[in-house]
């Protein structure tokens, strides 16, 4: 019924996952603005293999991975298809189907397929990110750039949540289904609103325990985060070195540079 | 073979390829309607970012000054996002297209716990989203928000407390505050879309283009939220009416 989350593979032993978060999300929002910004697919298209190869190489299954990439292909495709018959000059191909006819043109489907590109190696960036960070070190990540503690704070309390009614709402859901609750559409709407509103009500239910729970540890109304330690040099020197790399690349690669 | 690899040829081989690549290995569900990263360029990512920050700084103040009064509010609303996460992962078959898609819930959320609270919600789903599930993304976060947490949110609530001003049924408000805040969604995230993507062509010609190309599963879609709004209120409201009365309160005090 519910997807699976990258982070569950985070939690295993590797260089990646060993490097300071803080080093793996500026690497990761610095490699997707350049990417987004290049105007040539070879460089997206080098991340792309780049990160695909980080993927296999902490042992992500294959099925997962072509879930995770196929996914928002599909609004690609339809993107794609609507630039290559709206935008650009110059014909490619004629198409007819039935009374319609439409014509193909070149600029729109180089840059559909550049577009294409750019979300395949958009995403392999961030699907490496997560499989290699645990979410708790993220949200720790986040407080120490700055993020709003209250904002972390709800993240937190969401994110650790989000499984313990995923599992209520399985529950609710496979009695529903031994009552023949998906039997027919009413009836399947029906039952998802009961569903909906069950969740909902259990949510609320919760959240009170869960402050009286957290109350009588000692919460005063800010979640305490643990200090992180300043950046090794290594990273500070990484961060630069990567950066440096990339964007060299991406000077080069739209002949501005050399 | 000069023919052979022509440059027509070969992006006419590559495209069909692709094309029928996605078609055949392309997953049943079709995911709820988050512009994927990358597909924004640099300038406008950072537009819809600068659209969206004012809003999830309001909603932040909001829950800072009622956290004062009412310390519990944080985990409340932590839950609720929860729950409305997990209901935004629940699958609805649609008809017409065939497949089985999510919705927003963003419109129930707003009418439980108000707009400003929900922005928030859906900020931080957002980023859950993108970061462990690939939907979504990190520079699409700004747009994303703009259009689920913001226009999804102030739509459902403004219509739901619209219509009980005037003395319509909570049935139909819940309704059509689902329905509303869906297509709210979807079109605000094809404006988006035109806004960045029409180029040297018509941002209107495209702004048709990309609502009419997803009109057959959103349509759809849209009036099966408003039946799991209106269902899941219709629950709560039976079931446990001191809950809404409750969070009212909380939001509002």
């Amino acid at each position: 019924m519910f997807h699976l989350f990258s982070d569950i593979f985070a939690c295993r032993d590797n260089a990646l996952a060993r490097m300071d978060p803080r080093t793996k999300l500026i690497i990761a929002v610095a490699m997707i603005i350049f990417v987004i910004a290049s105007s040539c697919v070879i460089l997206p298209a080098a991340i792309f293999i780049i990160c695909l190869t980080g993927m296999i190489a902490v042992g992500l299954p294959w099925r997962l991975i072509l879930t995770r990439l196929i996914t928002p292909m599909g609004v690609v495709l339809m993107l794609v298809i609507i630039q290559s018959l709206t935008y650009g000059r110059t014909p490619l191909l004629n198409i007819c189907i039935g009374h319609w006819s439409g014509v193909i043109k070149r600029e729109g489907l180089l840059h559909g397929l550049l577009m294409g590109t750019r979300v395949m190696s958009a995403i392999s960036v961030t699907i490496l990110l997560s499989s290699v960070t645990p979410s708790h070190r993220i949200f720790q990540a986040l407080r120490n750039l700055r993020i709003s503690k209250e904002w972390v704070e709800i993240a937190m309390l969401m994110y650790r949540h989000t499984f313990a009614l995923l599992d209520h709402t399985a529950d609710i859901s496979d009695a529903q289904k031994v009552r023949l609750g998906y039997t027919g559409m009413k009836r399947s709407l029906s039952s998802l609103g009961v569903l909906a509103g069950a969740v909902i009500v259990h949510s609320v239910d919760m959240a009170g325990r869960t402050h009286e729970a957290m109350c009588l540890r000692g919460y005063q109304g800010a979640m305490p985060y643990g200090p992180m330690p300043a950046m090794a040099a290594k990273d500070r020197w990484m961060i630069g070195l990567t950066i440096l790399a990339v964007a060299i690349s991406y000077l080069w690669l739209e002949r501005r540079l050399f | 073979m000069k023919r052979m690899f022509g440059f027509r040829r070969m992006v006419f081989w590559t495209t069909l390829v692709w094309t029928i690549g996605m078609v055949i290995t392309i997953p049943a569900p079709a995911q709820a309607m988050h512009i994927a990263e990358g597909i924004l360029p640099v300038p406008w990512a950072g537009f819809w970012f600068l659209i969206a920050i004012p809003f999830v700084a309001i909603g932040m103040r909001e829950l800072r000054n009622r956290a004062e009064n009412t310390p519990e509010i944080k985990p409340l609303v932590g839950l609720v996002g929860a729950a409305v996460f997990v209901i935004s992962c629940m699958p609805i078959p649609v008809p017409i297209a065939g497949t089985c898609s999510h919705p927003c819930g963003t419109g129930l959320a707003a009418i439980i716990i108000g707009p400003w609270l929900t922005v928030v919600i859906s900020s931080i789903a957002l980023l859950l989203q993108a970061l462990f599930l690939a939907h979504g993304g990190l520079t699409t976060l700004g747009a994303n928000i703009a259009s689920m947490g913001i226009a999804g949110a102030f739509v459902g609530y403004g219509v739901f407390h619209g219509l009980r001003r005037v003395g319509v049924s909570w049935l139909v408000a819940a309704f059509l505050a689902g329905v509303l805040s869906d297509w709210a969604t979807y079109s605000v995230t094809s404006f988006e879309l035109a806004s960045a993507l029409h180029g040297s062509g018509s941002m209107e010609i495209m702004f048709k283009a990309i609502l009419l190309a997803f009109v057959p599963t959103q349509a759809p879609l849209g009036i099966l939220e408003g039946f799991l709004t209106m269902g899941a209120y219709r629950f709560i409201s039976m079931r446990r009416p001191d809950l809404l009365r409750r969070l009212a309160e909380k939001v509002t005090s």
